[in-house]
């Protein structure tokens, strides 16, 4: 065989190859390492999680760059150039050599990510040292809001709508669901787990960090699922530990049904709900309850005013007869006739024309 | 009786599927009678009886099943006349052929057509997102919108589209005269328009078209409105055409190559359909048997994912991702065939580590069994199911690395012909890199613990079934338009279509892989504002996107009616589906062509693949050219 | 699907050989049709286990899950077992069949085919019989669910094994199948075998074990 024309730059190509493709990859792990991917860091499993991150980037990068490289270079001297259209490559059929080079490194290089990735796995789902000072809360999806519940100081559950978490304290989640899948994610800790409808999941976090964060659904769960979102509020311990006690504390009227006819407290219905009820203020903002902007229902601090009683009642029985213009359809429970008693309804409706009455 | 309506064709088609609708409504109203229900009359049931059997109705009148009637009532089959062979014009593509050279053809038509309309689905979602809040439509029709369009894209495009082609190319290239099965070829194509009718009808059915995704998890699609039951019955068909397509492959491919074929010297895209077809026959049952499981819980209160009666509502996901890992390689394997043809030829040059490519393969193919669960990685199963499934998820990239250093390797030195097909396979290299690599990154449970159901799968699929499958799907259907329609396509705008596609599918799916790891969920119709300008990035590219795709489209049409005739053998190409005429006659050859050697022996002078008995001696020289190209320059 | 595994008879007509296809080359022993019914077969066992993976996530992984018999629901075993033994016994008189139209022997031919038949309607029978006497509906819990829907499934498969077993019988009365092809008795037959060995692994795990 003619020494092909063609392969005289070979040599030069391959070194010229290894340098780009070093300082792009250089470039690339660089830039990789400086972007901030995700949002903030709130857990020690996120740190954990970001590092695993940083590690991908280091290996994958490279790998990338070799096959852009590669196929850049092979344009830039291989490609058919004018005189040379009846041409043919050199009739190589392979090297065995090579093929095993093109085995083992990106083993190698697998091999260190599942290792690196198997340690971080057992590092962020291990339990505390101390396991028996692990905070546990319950948590229950369905459509489409977010119920929590804590073991109150005496032992008697708190039910709540708002996520309140202690930091730099060992929580365990324990996720359930309702009716459909829906999946319990805090974006800002990275973990989130399946709210299996049956079989309950659970994970854990560590909390490092005050502030508020969105706890999102983020499995598919129906017509609400986009709006689907509640908030994590972590609080000092000792703030914590506060509001545990008072929430703890009685009254709390007709938590689980029974207690006499004790007053009826409209307002603890709208932010937790009345055990069975899903609570008003997973999805509605109420400045008088002190509900967050949530985003799935009306802002009733807002449509609210001008409305009478009746009207109100009518609302929450039958959330479908008018819907409220920009919001969907079906979202709101309708089942609020049941799993409210006539009573309750009634505290609620005064209570939200009263407290939105300016 | 007058004559058309005994004759196949669409009247009886016509008349039978309105006898498929009465018996829908004498069975339905017959059986509740016996159950004693009440009322007698239920729209659902009936349109759930009619959605399984008006199809086979229509079968019938089509005249699908007549050859099978005569054979089967013991009549005497009449003497094959061909009559159903080859297209005589173009109405012969409304009609059951058994060519596989116009099945193919309708095959590839038909899923290109569902490519624009799943593609418009896509605009909308964009459109939708392009802006936090409401746009366009509302958040049940949006769910439906991008159900509609994954399970359109995938089960009426990207996987019937490889069937189609390989059915065109795959008994060429193996010197077959037909696929072993001809009838059931075509009865393969009939099941696509009725997936697809349903799927689209989805929409007209009262609550909306099916709303839980193209994977449909259970409960949510147990207990949804009567759309999903288009879905749970649609994709039965897809899935029977797909096993009825494998099956043929796979016979044609073991019982009918020509003489001296021996599988190391088969085109590795005959080597990729064997393998996609193994996958295809073993695990579309599973997606089948998913969907009958949904089917009975919703319209026969069957338990199977009701937990409340000692149902396991997981055992769906475990059922469905058995089928749907593999489903992601039933759209890549092909592709990789696809690719191993061009780049060789594209680069004068065989394929490197021929063997290796056809090992690792059917190392995919095995592997592909074994990785399921990764898809549930968050999903509350059994925690000690996950590192070992991530461990045969990361050893999936090891074959599928060999591929891609391959292809580089055959690359380098070779003469590289950057035209439209090959701009396409160089494209394909880098953007599958890119989606396989944040594959591995799924694979990695504690980043999937949090990129899961985010943005970032968004990104990793259109990466890998874009980047991948449809990049390789345009580069094969540049490389064999002139076999399939005899003309040549316009290279300039086929490399503009490349260009735009290129550059707008990367920003359009790019910044995805950012918002999805900084927290913006998948299948949401409304998002957080720190997304919205990310969001309204992506929508103008993806718009841009779909124009490109309308060059395409101007190409291909504008070029099948006028453009340049094709000649025999235009890419100067050593397998057999080149060395006849474009297109090929009917029956494919004259006489069966006898190999000779490997397919890609590029790079030696007077190299065949498989030569003609009779007329010798064939122009199939490599560096040559077929019948029209001048002779060989000197160049040892 | 399963018509792909008919074989279509060649009807050779030697003068009409000016414009048809060439021969194809023949690159494997096994026949096309055989190879497509066992193909057909793998697809089949494969829906199976998917029904069968369903059975083992309600038997085994959810806990708390009790298997026949309870909340007094009991399965006809003994009912069951007698079927089997017909639906087996089908086996052997379609064996017998095949060996005649093997040997030529057209009476045995027709005669094994109609007692297999037979045998095989008396199977789906008794199996619908139980079915109304069984005392518990698959929306009843689970395991009733798992129960109606690998027998139900095994059942649609007798139900297209019978129709195969059908179009053989007509076939044979009207004269055809010699001992040099008799494909079409053969390859239909695979599926039955199939169809009744998959029946002793639906029979063993629901109604035994
Ligand atoms: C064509 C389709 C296709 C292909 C080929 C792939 C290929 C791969 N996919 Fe992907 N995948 C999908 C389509 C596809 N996927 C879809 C549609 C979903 C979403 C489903 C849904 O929920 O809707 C999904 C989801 C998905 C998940 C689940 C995420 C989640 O929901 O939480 C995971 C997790 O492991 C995963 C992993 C992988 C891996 C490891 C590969 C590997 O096969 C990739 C291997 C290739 C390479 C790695 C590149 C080349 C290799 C080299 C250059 C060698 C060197 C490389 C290294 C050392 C890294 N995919
Ligand atoms: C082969 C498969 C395939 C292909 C080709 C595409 C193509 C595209 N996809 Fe799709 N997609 C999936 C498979 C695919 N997708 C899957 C499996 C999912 C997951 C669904 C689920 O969660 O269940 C998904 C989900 C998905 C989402 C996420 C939805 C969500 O989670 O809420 C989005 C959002 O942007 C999206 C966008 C796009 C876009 C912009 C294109 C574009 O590339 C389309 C471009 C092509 C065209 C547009 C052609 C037609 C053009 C015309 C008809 C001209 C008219 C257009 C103009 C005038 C502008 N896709
Ligand atoms: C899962 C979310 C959700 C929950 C829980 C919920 N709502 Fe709503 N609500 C909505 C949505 C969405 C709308 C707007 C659509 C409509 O009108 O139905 C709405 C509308 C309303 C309206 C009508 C506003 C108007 O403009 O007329 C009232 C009043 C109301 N909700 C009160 C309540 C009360 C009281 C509760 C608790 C007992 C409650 N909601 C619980 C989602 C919710
Ligand atoms: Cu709940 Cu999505
Ligand atoms: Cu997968």
């Amino acid at each position: 065989m003619e020494v092909d024309p063609r392969s005289r730059t070979h040599r030069r190509t391959i070194v010229q190859m290894v340098v780009v493709g070093l300082v792009a990859s250089a470039i690339g792990i660089a830039w990789g390492l400086y972007i901030d991917w995700f949002p903030v860091q709130a857990s020690t499993q996120a740190k954990k999680i970001d590092g695993l991150w940083d590690l991908m980037i280091i290996l994958a990068v490279p790998v990338f760059v070799l096959v852009v490289t590669v196929v850049l270079f092979a344009v830039k001297e291989f490609r058919m150039r004018p005189g040379e259209e009846l041409l043919d490559g050199p009739n190589i059929h392979g090297s065995t050599k090579l093929e095993i080079v093109w085995t083992t490194i990106p083993a190698l290089i697998l091999f260190t990510l599942v290792g690196y990735a198997a340690v971080v796995l057992h590092d962020i789902e291990k339990a505390p040292a101390n396991a028996a000072d692990e905070l546990k809360v319950d948590v229950f999806g369905e459509q489409f809001a977010w119920t929590f519940r804590y073991k109150g100081a005496d032992g008697k559950p708190i039910n709540t709508t708002r996520l309140r978490l202690p930091e730099g304290r060992s929580v365990k989640f324990t996720v359930r669901s309702k009716d459909v899948i829906h999946d319990f994610w805090i974006p800002a800790m990275r973990m989130k787990v399946d709210a299996v409808p049956g079989i309950p999941s659970s994970y854990r976090i560590t909390p490092t960090r005050l502030g508020t964060y969105p706890v999102v659904c983020a499995e598919l769960c129906g017509l609400g699922h986009s709006v689907m979102r509640s908030t994590v509020y972590v609080m000092p311990p000792a703030k914590f530990q506060a509001w545990m006690k008072q929430a703890s504390a009685p009254p709390k009227a007709a938590a689980g049904g029974g207690g006499g006819q004790a007053a009826i407290d409209a307002k603890t219905l709208f932010t937790d709900g009345n055990g069975e009820s899903t609570a008003c203020g997973s999805c509605h903002q109420l400045a008088d309850a002190g509900t967050p902007s949530g985003g799935i229902g009306p802002d009733l601090d807002k449509v609210l005013s001008g409305m009478s009683v009746a009207m109100v009642k009518e609302s929450i029985v039958n959330p479908g007869a008018e819907i409220t213009k920009g919001f969907p359809a079906n979202v709101m429970p309708a089942n609020f006739g049941q799993t409210l008693k006539p009573a309750e309804i009634d505290a609620l409706a005064e209570y939200l024309v009263k407290s939105t009455k300016k | 009786m007058p004559a058309a309506v005994r004759q196949p064709g669409w009247t009886r088609a016509s008349a039978f599927v309105v006898l498929g609708i009465a018996f829908s409504y004498a069975l339905s109203i017959g059986l509740r009678a016996l159950f004693g229900y009440d009322p007698l009359l239920d729209g659902e049931a009936v349109l759930q009886i009619a959605l399984i059997a008006v199809p086979f109705f229509f079968f019938v009148g089509i005249g699908l099943f007549d050859y099978w009637g005569y054979y089967m009532s013991g009549k005497a089959t009449r003497p094959e006349d061909h009559s159903g062979h080859g297209a005589k014009s173009w109405k012969s593509y409304f009609y059951p052929n058994t060519d596989h050279k116009v099945i193919g053809v309708q095959y590839t038509v038909l899923s290109f057509f569902f490519l624009l309309v799943g593609g418009l689905f896509a605009m909308l979602i964009r459109a939708e997102l392009a802006q936090p809040g409401r746009q366009f439509i509302d958040a049940n029709t949006y769910n439906g919108v991008f159900s509609v369009h994954a399970s359109i894209l995938i089960f009426l495009f990207v996987i019937p589209v490889f069937a189609g082609m390989a059915n065109y190319v795959l008994p060429l290239m193996i010197g077959a005269p037909d696929m072993a099965f001809p009838r059931l070829n075509a009865l393969s194509f009939w099941l696509l328009p009725i997936a697809g009718v349903m799927m689209l009808g989805s929409f007209f059915a009262p609550g909306g078209s099916f709303a839980s995704g193209w994977t449909a998890y259970a409960p949510l699609s147990t207990s949804a409105p009567i759309g999903q039951v288009f879905f749970t019955i649609g994709v039965q068909f897809a899935g029977a055409s797909s096993i009825a397509t494998a099956l043929n492959f796979l016979v044609t491919i073991i019982t009918m190559r020509a003489p001296g074929m021996s599988f190391f010297r088969m085109p590795l895209l005959v080597w990729a359909n064997f393998s996609t077809s193994l996958l295809v026959v073993i695990a579309t049952p599973f997606i089948a048997a998913s969907q009958f499981f949904v089917l009975l819980d919703r319209a026969l209160g069957f338990n199977f994912f009701d937990n409340g009666q000692g149902g396991d509502v997981l055992m769906y996901q475990h059922v469905f991702w058995f089928y749907s890992h593999p489903a992601v390689y039933i759209m890549m394997l092909p592709g990789f065939g696809i690719i191993s043809e061009i780049l060789a030829v594209k680069s004068r040059k065989p394929i490197f580590g021929y063997r290796m490519m056809a090992f690792s393969l059917l190392a995919i193919v095995a592997l592909g069994f074994t990785v399921w669960a990764h898809h549930m990685f968050v999903s509350g199963m059994q925690p000690w199911i996950r590192v070992p499934m991530m461990i045969t998820t990361a050893i999936i990239a090891v074959p599928t690395g060999i591929k891609i250093f391959s292809w580089l390797a055959t690359l380098w030195r070779g003469v590289l012909h950057l035209d439209t097909p090959m701009l396409f396979a160089m494209g394909f290299l880098t953007m599958f890199t890119l989606g396989g690599i944040s594959g591995v990154v799924l694979a990695m449970i504690p980043i999937t613990i949090h990129v899961s159901d985010t943005y970032f799968i968004v990104a990793h699929i259109h990466y890998v079934l874009f980047g991948g499958s449809l990049f390789t799907i345009f580069a094969g259907v540049y490389y064999w338009f002139p076999k399939m329609t005899g003309r040549m396509y316009s290279e300039r705008l086929g490399k503009l279509h490349f260009w735009m596609t290129f550059i707008f599918f990367n920003a359009t799916f790019a910044p995805m892989h950012l918002i999805g790891l900084d927290g913006m969920p998948r299948r949401v119709a409304d998002y957080a504002d720190k997304y919205a300008g990310w969001n309204l990035a992506i929508s103008l590219a993806s718009f841009a996107l779909g124009l490109s795709t309308m060059i395409f489209l101007y190409n291909m049409v504008s070029s099948w009616r006028g453009g340049p005739r094709a000649v025999g053998n235009p890419w100067r190409a050593l397998t057999l589906e080149w060395q006849v005429s474009s297109p090929p006659p009917v029956f494919n050859f004259d006489e069966i062509p006898t190999v000779v050697g490997g397919p890609y022996e590029y790079g030696v002078p007077g190299a065949r693949h498989g030569v003609f008995a009779s007329s010798e001696p064939p122009a199939v020289t490599a560096g040559s050219s077929g019948p029209t190209g001048p002779t060989p320059t000197a160049h040892e | 699907m399963e018509a792909a595994a008919i074989p279509a008879p060649h009807t050779h007509d030697p003068d009409d050989h000016h414009h048809g296809p060439p021969e194809a080359n023949r690159s494997s022993r096994v026949d096309p049709q055989m190879l497509g019914m066992l193909l057909f077969i793998i697809s089949e066992i494969m829906i199976f286990g998917a029904f069968f993976t369903a059975y083992f996530f309600v038997r085994v992984v959810t806990e708390g899950n009790q298997w026949f018999p309870f909340n007094g629901d009991e399965l006809p075993k003994l009912v069951a077992g007698v079927n089997t033994a017909i639906l087996l016994s089908s086996s052997l008189t379609l064996h017998w069949a095949q060996t005649c139209a093997k040997n030529g022997n057209r009476f045995g031919l027709k005669a094994g085919m109609l007692t297999t038949f037979f045998l095989g309607f008396t199977f789906l029978f008794i199996q619908v019989n139980e079915y109304i006497h069984i005392g518990f509906a698959p929306h009843d819990h689970a395991q009733g669910s798992i129960f109606y829907g690998l027998t139900g499934l095994h059942g649609a498969h007798v139900f297209i094994g019978l129709t195969l077993l059908a179009v053989v019988t007509v076939r044979a009365f009207r004269g055809h199948f010699t001992p040099e092809h008799h494909d079409g008795v053969e390859i239909p037959g695979i599926y039955w075998h199939f169809v009744d060995v998959m029946w002793i692994v639906v029979y063993t795990t629901i109604y035994i074990l």
